[in-house]
């Protein structure tokens, strides 16, 4: 007797929860999953993301929703394990049925991701994924980052017309993937450029002595010296720079986009410039409102690049819904890659044809004071 | 340029010579290699680095503070790690060392954090001397002049004054020199102290001169000095003085001519060149086998 009661209990329970489950299936939500780490190493980069999503979802909500529907954010934390993502990719789509993920903020996770996807014909936008070969994993995988190959030849231009500068020095750091890559790209930029590479030199990651590549640079005297490593060694190079009393300053990626920067490079670094995707420094009035609002629902918080990607990529989904008229993916799909001149709060995105963001400005920050200020938004053309 | 970069060359080469130095003197006596010497080198830029920042006392005196300290740090790791294992097989001091080694650096991660640390702006004047078209910052000046005087009063030690004298006597035969009534246990003392002293001096002033300290700033230094003190000859002063400058002449050079990626293999390449047609180094002695 106190079997079939326990057995009954039991079966009770599995109903409810199919119940329960039917229910969620059949409600009127259309379901977004965040990919990224929550704890972790890179939770930094995972959990602002989340919060600008969220950010997004809500505004959304608000106004009535997407096609009628409301949209909810499914979230869950992958730890930046590569292991733990491809499962929760695999419960988002076949439990959760979501139209879309967004995520993950690293490039490594999101081409672990991106195959999944494609089979399922999931959208997968990834809001920070900025390496190589990443949409090529196929036709349902975006991303709305800046690229190095965007931002570089506004940068050149913009250096040429602004500062008038012919002779560029370049200095790669041979050991760190990261900075053979930009330099790659900064060297196929700067062809048919009013600019010329003067002095091309490299050093390694953790190296502390920079005297003889600033002695060889000196000697061709440029006019600015492009970076494309991290920020302790950029520091580095700076301060052997103005000990050998060179006055020119450096610029580089988002790889010395640190406070560490400023706090090892000290005076010396005074006056050299890093590109990123964000600033909240002189904002268009979409981004006014976007950080006032987000600083109100997060006590003051000061949004910055990842908030600012997340929040796009939720609304570009939205936005893309509209014009589809459908969660369909063939149809959402297409209508995702007919983004063009999306006014986000961290930029203009528009997808090319082969799915790669257009974004613009850049954002040009200069380290003045102690402090990364906003120096210019260049603009892409 | 060429001799622009000479400088730098040799204000590398000083560094690198000073730590040698540690090397080459503890080698000579007591024939263990001490792998520990480098994370002395970063203890004394690390210790210089807390007394400026807390203390904030003037880098000169930050210096002679943080030679102090190594001085007692060296003499610490001799009495605890090697002088138990001093009539075991080599091979147990060998691993002692390294095991210090590893002990010290993890220590230094852990207090302070994996990020390099820089001396604050305006510690030592950032000027330089014009020598027609070569300019020679002051920092290296600092550098030639320091490590210049330590070199001078190191030979004036060791082959003017009665410490010198046991210190040879030692490195010639130990147990001669017992018998002869060295107190040879304070002699090896002794030579910890001084090359730790070194080395510190060694730590401090690269770590103004590229004004980065860090846990790990030992470990390639410290392995570029030990091949600065075999090339120069292992065991031999003078030797370990040319060694080091030898190293980072080449060094800097070779990043002149510009192969900067290949600076360090080419370096060490060198160091193999000069080994196979001299394996007891530059200026070393013969080994000659006891029988």
């Amino acid at each position: 007797m106190k079997k079939l009661i326990i057995i009954s209990l039991l079966l009770g329970l599995v109903m409810m929860t199919w119940a329960g489950y039917g229910l969620s299936k059949e409600s009127d939500t259309l379901k977004i999953g965040f990919l990224g780490a929550l704890t972790g190493d890179v939770a930094m980069y995972g959990q602002p993301t989340l919060a600008g999503m969220k950010m997004a979802a809500s505004e959304i909500n608000q106004a009535g929703g997407v096609l009628g529907k409301k949209i909810v954010i499914v979230e869950a934390d992958n730890r930046g394990d590569k292991q733990e993502a491809a499962t929760i990719v695999q419960r988002f789509i076949s439990r959760d049925k979501v139209i879309a993920i967004v995520g993950d903020p690293t490039t490594g996770i999101t081409k672990v991701a991106a195959p999944i996807c494609e089979r399922n014909k999931v959208i997968l936008l990834s809001a920070g994924a900025t390496g190589t070969g990443v949409v090529e994993l196929g036709k349902y995988i975006f991303r709305d980052t800046l690229l190095d190959t965007v931002a570089v030849p506004a940068l050149i231009d913009y250096f040429v017309s602004n500062a008038g500068f012919k002779k560029v020095a370049v200095i790669t750091s041979d050991n760190n993937d990261y900075s053979v890559g930009l330099t790659q790209v900064f060297k196929n930029a700067i062809k048919g450029k009013d600019c010329t590479i003067v002095s091309d030199e490299k050093v390694k990651d953790g190296d502390k002595d920079f005297s003889a590549q600033i002695t060889n640079i000196k000697a061709k005297n440029p006019d600015i010296i492009f970076f494309s490593g991290y920020y302790t060694e950029g520091s580095l190079i700076m301060k052997e720079a103005r000990k050998q009393g060179m006055k020119i300053n450096m610029f580089g990626g988002d790889g010395l986009y640190s406070p560490t920067l400023i706090s090892l490079g000290g005076q010396a670094i005074e006056g050299s410039m890093v590109y990123v995707g964000f600033s909240p420094e002189q904002p268009t009035p979409e981004t006014a409102k976007f950080i006032e609002k987000y600083k109100t629902a997060n006590k003051g918080v000061i949004p910055g690049l990842f908030e600012a990607q997340g929040y796009d990529a939720v609304r570009i989904l939205a936005e893309a819904l509209q014009r589809a008229k459908s969660s369909q993916p063939a149809k959402f799909r297409d209508a995702v890659a007919k983004t063009k001149d999306y006014k986000g709060v961290s930029g203009t995105i528009t997808f090319q044809a082969n799915q790669e963001p257009l974004k613009s400005p850049v954002y040009l920050l200069e380290i003045k004071n102690g402090q990364f200020a906003l120096k210019a938004k260049v603009p892409v053309k | 340029m060429l001799w622009q970069q000479l400088i730098n060359g040799l204000a590398l080469g000083s560094t690198y010579a000073l730590i040698a130095l540690g090397y080459t003197m503890v080698y000579g006596i007591i024939q263990l290699i001490n792998f520990a010497h480098g994370e002395i080198f970063m203890a004394g830029a690390f210790f210089a680095f807390l007394m400026v920042m807390v203390l904030k006392v003037n880098i000169f005196i930050a210096l002679i503070l943080a030679m102090a300290f190594c001085m007692l740090l060296g003499i610490f790791i001799e009495f605890v790690a090697y002088r138990r294992l001093r009539n075991s097989s080599r091979l147990s001091a060998l691993i002692s060392a390294i095991g210090v080694s590893i002990f010290l650096s993890t220590l230094a991660l852990l207090v302070f954090g994996a990020d390099a640390k820089g001396f604050p702006d305006g510690i030592f004047p950032n000027g330089q001397l014009q020598l027609g078209s070569v300019s020679i910052s002051f920092l290296q000046i600092l550098i030639f002049v320091v490590s210049g005087f330590l070199m001078l009063t190191l030979q004036f030690i060791v082959h003017r004054t009665k410490i010198g004298k046991a210190m040879r006597a030692t490195s010639q035969d130990y147990n001669t020199a017992a018998l002869m009534g060295v107190n040879v246990n304070m002699v090896i003392s002794f030579t910890f102290a001084l090359g730790s002293m070194l080395a510190a001096a060694g730590g401090v002033l690269v770590g103004v001169y590229f004004n980065a300290v860090s846990f790990n700033m030992g470990l390639l230094v410290g392995l570029k000095a030990f091949a600065a003190a075999v090339l120069g000859g292992i065991g031999s002063i003078p030797g370990a003085m040319l060694g080091g400058i030898l190293l980072g002449v080449t060094e800097v050079f070779t990043v002149t001519v510009g192969f900067s990626s290949y600076r360090d293999a080419i370096a060490f390449a060198v160091l193999v060149l000069v080994l196979l047609f001299r394996p007891s180094g530059l200026l070393g002695q013969k080994i000659q086998k006891k029988v």
